[in-house]
């Protein structure tokens, strides 16, 4: 099967054709939004990593704004800064400049003031956008796209709903020759040793086992214990049994695929297959690594309940500005206006309703990734206006 | 329409409730692809809880997404209730309800 999408010069294929405006610290924030808005096209990278990290967050932050840059469903990127930050605007652009697109590193330092930086801002995002506008897709097969998975708002149902949906997507894109990525390291947490058990190898299992061993020492360094204190008694209440239960649910939407890797968090995968990436549970940080690591799509799974009566905002659902993000409901709570019908792409709440099995919103999802893939915008990506900074992993001490 | 239980993987001993179930009622098994069966629910069984969908002698897995979820504390009959109260974790042994 074959999807539509922009030819890049190292190989890969975007699916969107961005032009990125990477602000590499928190101070350029501003900037890089200002020159971003105000062209048709271009997208801000805005952040929250300031310059007062030590070299573990820098070299993290320098792999996700890197990595951002990198996507392939970026044609072009500008690097703005003041010039001072840390990782810095030249080693950012350095790194980006590797995938062979243009890139364009700007600070206010290097200019001649502020008001010829941000012209020359502006001018060049033209540039940009003038030339990536004029490329046309092109049909490629599936093994080049990559999906990344997050669940959030889970309930008893999203195991056998939009988990299993997801986990039978993902099984197909493998299938076709694509690239899957899960992450949550917590979330592995007592279904661990059968996620080692689909290693392709025994130095990839020894490495994930290695990643779930040292979030648990950080938790456990905190006073915590995971193990214990699962499932809570809301989960009990909602019909989970054990942890076990618990965290298969969660790892449904993995599909059945042998694991390839472990990654560090916004690492890019080496190869094609499943692969897990290390990383919080925390929505904003995990779809930043998973955008660096090179996914095109974003694949967000609500369990129900309250969670399913909002708008997803992005401080809840992750700010992500250059993939799409295919939100899937597993149950919706009884809609109170029209407008609550309109929230997300895929409802799987039909499963529970009974007018739809399993199988038939799986076909209904990947055929929405197809076309995804091949230009159509997701609810999220229609709307405009309201934005946060993207939230980088880092495990600090801050300075 | 019959009320349901989804049994997700054929291996499974358990189907998870897609309805409140009363007990006694006649309910629908459904896989993945659509329903397989019909069969009686013995004891009552909230929505998202699970229900024995073939006889378990005490010590058997609990089966769950063709993987095992916990152990059986005591003998569970099919059609009967499957929670914190008859099985336990493989993990955390000893586990019990939280009250």
């Amino acid at each position: 099967m074959e999807f539509l999408g922009y030819e890049r010069p190292d190989g890969s294929v975007g699916i969107r054709n961005h032009v990125a405006v990477i602000s590499s610290g928190r101070c350029a924030n501003e900037m890089a939004a200002t020159i971003a808005d105000a062209v048709q096209g271009a997208v801000p990278i805005i952040h929250t990593h300031p310059c007062v990290h030590l070299k573990d967050d820098n070299e993290k932050a320098l792999r996700v704004l890197t990595g951002m840059g990198s996507n392939p469903n970026v044609a072009a990127v500008i690097v703005v800064g003041v010039g001072c930050e840390n990782p810095s605007p030249g080693k950012i652009g350095e790194e980006i400049a590797k995938s062979k697109k243009p890139v364009e590193v700007l600070t206010v330092m290097q200019s001649n003031g502020f008001q010829s930086f941000m012209d020359q801002g502006l001018a060049t995002a033209r540039r940009m956008v003038a030339e990536a506008s004029g490329m046309q897709r092109k049909p490629f097969p599936l093994s080049y796209l990559t999906v990344g998975v997050k669940c959030g708002g889970s309930g008893a149902i999203s195991g056998i709903a939009g988990n299993s949906v997801t986990g039978m997507v993902f099984d197909r894109l493998v299938a076709e020759g694509g690239t899957t990525i899960f992450s949550e390291t917590t979330e592995v947490i007592g279904a661990d040793h059968l996620i080692a058990k689909r290693a392709v190898n025994e130095e990839v299992a020894r490495k994930f086992r290695e990643m779930v061993v040292r979030q648990e020492a950080m938790i456990k360094a905190t006073g915590e214990d995971i193990r214990g204190t699962q499932p809570t008694r809301g989960n009990i209440a909602e019909g989970l049994v054990t942890i076990e239960e618990k965290s298969l649910g969660a790892l449904a939407k993995t599909g059945t695929s042998p694991l390839q890797g472990a990654l560090e968090y916004a690492e890019k995968p080496p190869g094609k297959g499943l692969y897990f990436m290390d990383g919080s549970a925390m929505t904003s940080e995990l779809i930043s690594g998973e955008t660096a690591a090179g996914a095109h799509i974003h694949i967000y799974n609500v369990g129900g309940g309250v969670s399913s009566s909002f708008r997803c905002p992005p401080g809840w659902m992750g700010e992500i500005p250059i993939i799409p993000q295919i939100a899937v409901v597993s149950r919706q709570s009884k809609p109170r206006d029209s407008q609550e019908k309109d929230f997300f792409d895929i409802y799987a709440d039909t499963i529970v309703e009974g007018t739809e099995s399993v199988d038939e919103v799986a076909d209904r999802l990947f055929k929405e990734i197809v076309a995804v893939a091949s230009g159509k915008l997701t609810k999220r990506e229609m709307r405009k206006g309201y934005r946060e900074p993207i939230v980088l992993y880092s495990l600090g001490p801050i300075l | 329409m019959r009320k349901r239980a989804m049994r997700i993987n054929p291996d499974d001993n358990t189907g998870t409730a897609l309805n409140d179930i009363e007990a006694g009622e006649t309910i629908s098994l459904v896989s993945k692809s659509g329903p397989v069966g019909e069969m009686t629910a013995k004891q009552a069984v909230p929505f998202g809880h699970k229900l024995a969908v073939i006889d378990i002698k005490k010590g058997d897995k609990i089966l769950k997404y063709g993987e095992v979820i916990g152990i059986a504390t005591q003998e569970i009959s099919k059609g009967n209730y499957v929670h914190t109260h008859n099985v336990e974790s493989t993990l955390v042994p000893g586990s019990k309800e939280v009250k």
